[in-house]
């Protein structure tokens, strides 16, 4: 109960629980009373805002956010409740496109060749999904060791600081340039398919590097893995290396260590990190047009399809869908790791 | 001017205001900004790269005095911004397969061809759709179903006073392909669905336009016949979507392209030997010394016209530049400009007097290169003694098998194509 008294206490402005900045520092009696979890959390906000006029600092934010976020986002929703007229749009609501969206032609005909098959729209999200949830996973698998070794196992913290910049230096470059870099290495005349050749390995070039799923995937791992070694590193780096050591005196076996301890403590870091590749992959288009050589359909390209010739309302509900999605998505994460509990 | 046609053109604008006050906050959807207060020197043109070249622009401001702006958009950029946009540019330069949309939302005003000097030169490529008295007019989208209006710009069956849109630049297009890889000429577009290519094919990533070089090519196999090809009902999409699907399962495309450079790079890059391809790519392409030819396949090619759009928001001195740079792209300097660049003008006779002869002979009349010629930058990208690929102009546009269409079932085109990319 007391945990919540902080966060809905009129004196503390924030758009969320998390983010609750106090106005001022009177409320000590309160915190003194609120708990064990809050003193930490209360000193923590207190600090980095010492006494000052928080209402104003966010102001400008909000505006912002409200002028190029909050008020196109409505008028999306609206609109997509508009009628197509086939050049653009009427204000005369329907539920047409929302059902369009949903529903297919014989869904509920045994006899139809449809019987039972999601819609196109709803395919193509849960192809991207089922692309994301792949990508997270491989990048997981490739990050963890690498923010681990970082943070773990090299020593001192000027060569932590080199080895991390060097992780971002294919962020210097273009989106762009990385994705289409892809192309002379794994092309049919690549430099990957030249190697397997003189090596023997395979008699002609194989086509299944480039353009395939296997490609996409790769290209995916390698453009987004960074956005997950980040947080991971962080949540590593903040382990109190006594915490190991005392494990270590009392007999827990290096796995033991791992599992109890360092895992644990590095989820916050690791759901940040999904986060950040979640939402990135859910909104992927340029890739799966230059990797995949546009050889699968995006959430983007259906928008893009519909937005260039005017039916902006059916656009709209693509767009909207996919916000669902990624809300979705980013609950689930949250739900099985409780970030504000492990910070 | 009579009180009738003030009359009119009130009933239009305010027409018009109805339509954009549904529509302002989808201005703030597509990226645009509230109104910017513009000098009264100068109109601003968009479009796409093809007509939006500084040098053009540049150009005519010179000789007309006035600055003209333009504006390169992408091309669901430039649609939605044509459409919703309109107090945004003065002059639109578009394209006829788009008219099912621009001439129905009334964004642009009726073109007066009194206005136009030069209009008796313009040909009937776009006028009646036959370039020559022989000429198939093509399915589709052809410059002259959409080209007639009436003053209030509304749809007649021409010709009138009144045109939805200038013609202008145009080309058609066909399929590009590595002779050496291919082994044999291309002369169908069946060969789309040659086994002897599979896993090496592209196709254009542009629902409308992709199904289209697909239909061309199920009708050279002579497995299926459509109707109308440039307007498709929703059996002959689901014929023609199952028959790509199949051929998709059993990897017969190597990928879709969605830009000229991508076109490019697959045949250079060797992953494919065929492909649906624009005229100006295959030139690249040879300029990187990868043998390719542009394929003029019995069927007939596929057409596309572009052309000047007013917008309906013009007015005063600005309508009057937008008229006089209108009738600047007759002139011919422009058309000689694209010309080099692969790509016709509707009013060939002017483009004559800004070529040099050499030039003519091969781009508009299919003669061998008396001597090396250049693109419009000065860079030399035709050898001595070739010939253009398809023919002289009068044979192309005498075979225009479709032309690019939006169709009735366009949505229901999207859907399926998405279940094709999925497949």
């Amino acid at each position: 109960m007391a945990n919540h008294a902080i966060p809905h206490h009129p004196g503390l402005i924030g758009t969320g629980p998390g983010q609750a900045v106090r106005r001022d520092g009177d409320a000590s009696g309160e915190r003194a009373g609120s708990g064990a979890a809050t003193p930490a959390a209360g000193a923590r906000v207190r600090r980095s805002h010492p006494g000052g006029h928080a209402g104003w600092l966010i102001a400008p934010a909000t505006l912002w956010l409200f002028v190029f976020l909050l008020v196109p986002l409505a008028s999306i929703f609206v609109f997509s409740f508009f009628t197509s007229t086939g050049h653009g749009m009427a204000p005369e609501p329907t539920i047409k496109n929302y059902v369009d969206y949903f529903e297919v032609e014989g869904f509920f005909d045994p006899e139809a060749r449809k019987f039972l098959k999601p819609s196109v729209f709803l395919s193509t999200l849960g192809t991207t999904f089922r692309f994301a949830l792949t990508v997270m996973a491989l990048c997981l698998l490739v990050g963890y060791p690498i923010a681990y070794f970082l943070a773990l196992q090299v020593q001192a913290f000027k060569w932590q600081l080199a080895l991390f910049l060097l992780c971002m230096v294919p962020f210097w470059t273009s989106y762009l340039i990385r994705a289409v870099a892809w192309l002379p290495m794994l092309g049919r005349r690549g430099l990957l398919n030249r190697a397997l050749v003189e090596l023997g390995i395979v008699e002609k070039p194989v086509s299944f590097l480039l353009y395939s799923e296997f490609g996409y995937t790769m290209a995916l791992v390698q453009l987004y893995v960074v956005l997950c070694v980040g947080p991971i590193f962080f949540s590593l780096a903040k382990i109190d290396r006594q915490i190991l050591e005392a494990a270590r005196d009392m007999g827990a076996s290096a796995f033991q260590i791992f599992r109890e301890i360092i895992v644990p403590l590095s989820l916050p870091g690791v759901a940040i990190g999904m986060i950040f590749i979640f939402v990135m992959l859910m909104g992927e288009f340029a890739s799966a047009v230059v990797v995949y050589g546009g050889k699968i359909s995006t959430v983007g390209t259906v928008i893009l399809n519909y937005y260039t010739f005017a039916n902006y309302p059916f656009a709209a509900v693509n767009a909207l869908m996919l916000m669902v999605a990624m809300m979705i998505g980013v609950i689930v994460i949250l739900r099985v790791v409780d970030i504000r509990k492990q910070l | 001017m009579s009180d009738k046609s003030l009359h009119r053109r009130g009933r239009t604008r305010r027409q018009f205001l109805g339509d954009s006050a549904k529509i302002t906050a989808a201005g703030a959807l597509a990226g645009g900004f509230p109104h910017i207060a513009r000098g009264n020197d100068g109109i601003r043109t968009i479009g796409l790269a093809v007509s939006i070249i500084n040098e053009i622009q540049g150009k005519a401001s010179e000789d007309l005095g006035f600055s003209i702006r333009g504006q390169a958009l992408g091309y669901g950029a430039m649609v939605g911004k044509m459409l919703n946009q309109n107090d945004q540019y003065e002059v639109a330069e578009g394209y006829f397969n788009d008219m099912d949309v621009m001439i129905p939302s009334k964004v642009w005003q009726p073109i007066d061809t009194q206005r136009i000097p030069e209009w008796e030169k313009v040909t009937d490529l776009a006028k009646t759709g036959r370039l020559t008295p022989e000429s198939k007019p093509g399915q589709g989208d052809a410059p002259f179903r959409h080209l007639w209006l009436d003053a209030d710009g509304n749809r007649v069956e021409g010709p009138s006073r009144y045109i939805s849109m200038l013609p202008g630049w145009h080309n058609a297009d066909s399929l590009g392909y590595n002779p050496e890889e291919t082994g044999r000429p291309i002369e169908s577009w069946a060969e789309l669905f040659s086994e002897d290519f599979a896993g090496q094919v592209a196709l254009l990533n542009a629902p409308q336009i992709g199904v289209m070089d697909a239909a061309l090519g199920v009708e050279g196999l002579g497995i299926f016949q459509f109707g109308d090809k440039g307007n498709m009902t929703r059996e002959e999409i689901d014929f023609l979507i199952d028959f790509l699907i199949e051929k998709k399962e059993a990897g017969h495309f190597r990928a879709f392209w969605e830009t000229f450079g991508q076109s490019v790079n697959l045949m250079l890059n060797g992953e494919v030997v065929l492909e649906s391809m624009w005229s100006p790519a295959v030139t690249a392409i040879k300029a990187e010394g990868v043998p390719c030819v542009y394929a003029f396949p019995k069927e007939g090619m596929r057409g596309w016209h572009g052309g000047c759009a007013i917008s309906a928001r013009a007015e005063g001195a600005a309508l009057d530049q937008a008229y006089e740079y209108l009738n600047w792209w007759l002139d011919g300097w422009a058309g000689a400009f694209v010309a080099r660049q692969g790509y016709y003008m509707s009013v060939p006779d002017n483009v004559q007097k800004h070529l040099e002869p050499e030039e003519w002979d091969y781009w508009y009349a299919g003669k061998p290169a008396a001597k090396e010629l250049p693109d419009p930058y000065g860079t030399i990208i035709v050898p001595e003694g070739e010939v253009r690929d398809g023919g002289s102009y009068w044979d192309r546009f005498s075979n225009i098998a479709v032309w690019n269409s939006l169709m009735d079932e366009n949505d229901y085109l999207v859907e399926r194509w998405t279940e094709f990319l999925n497949a």
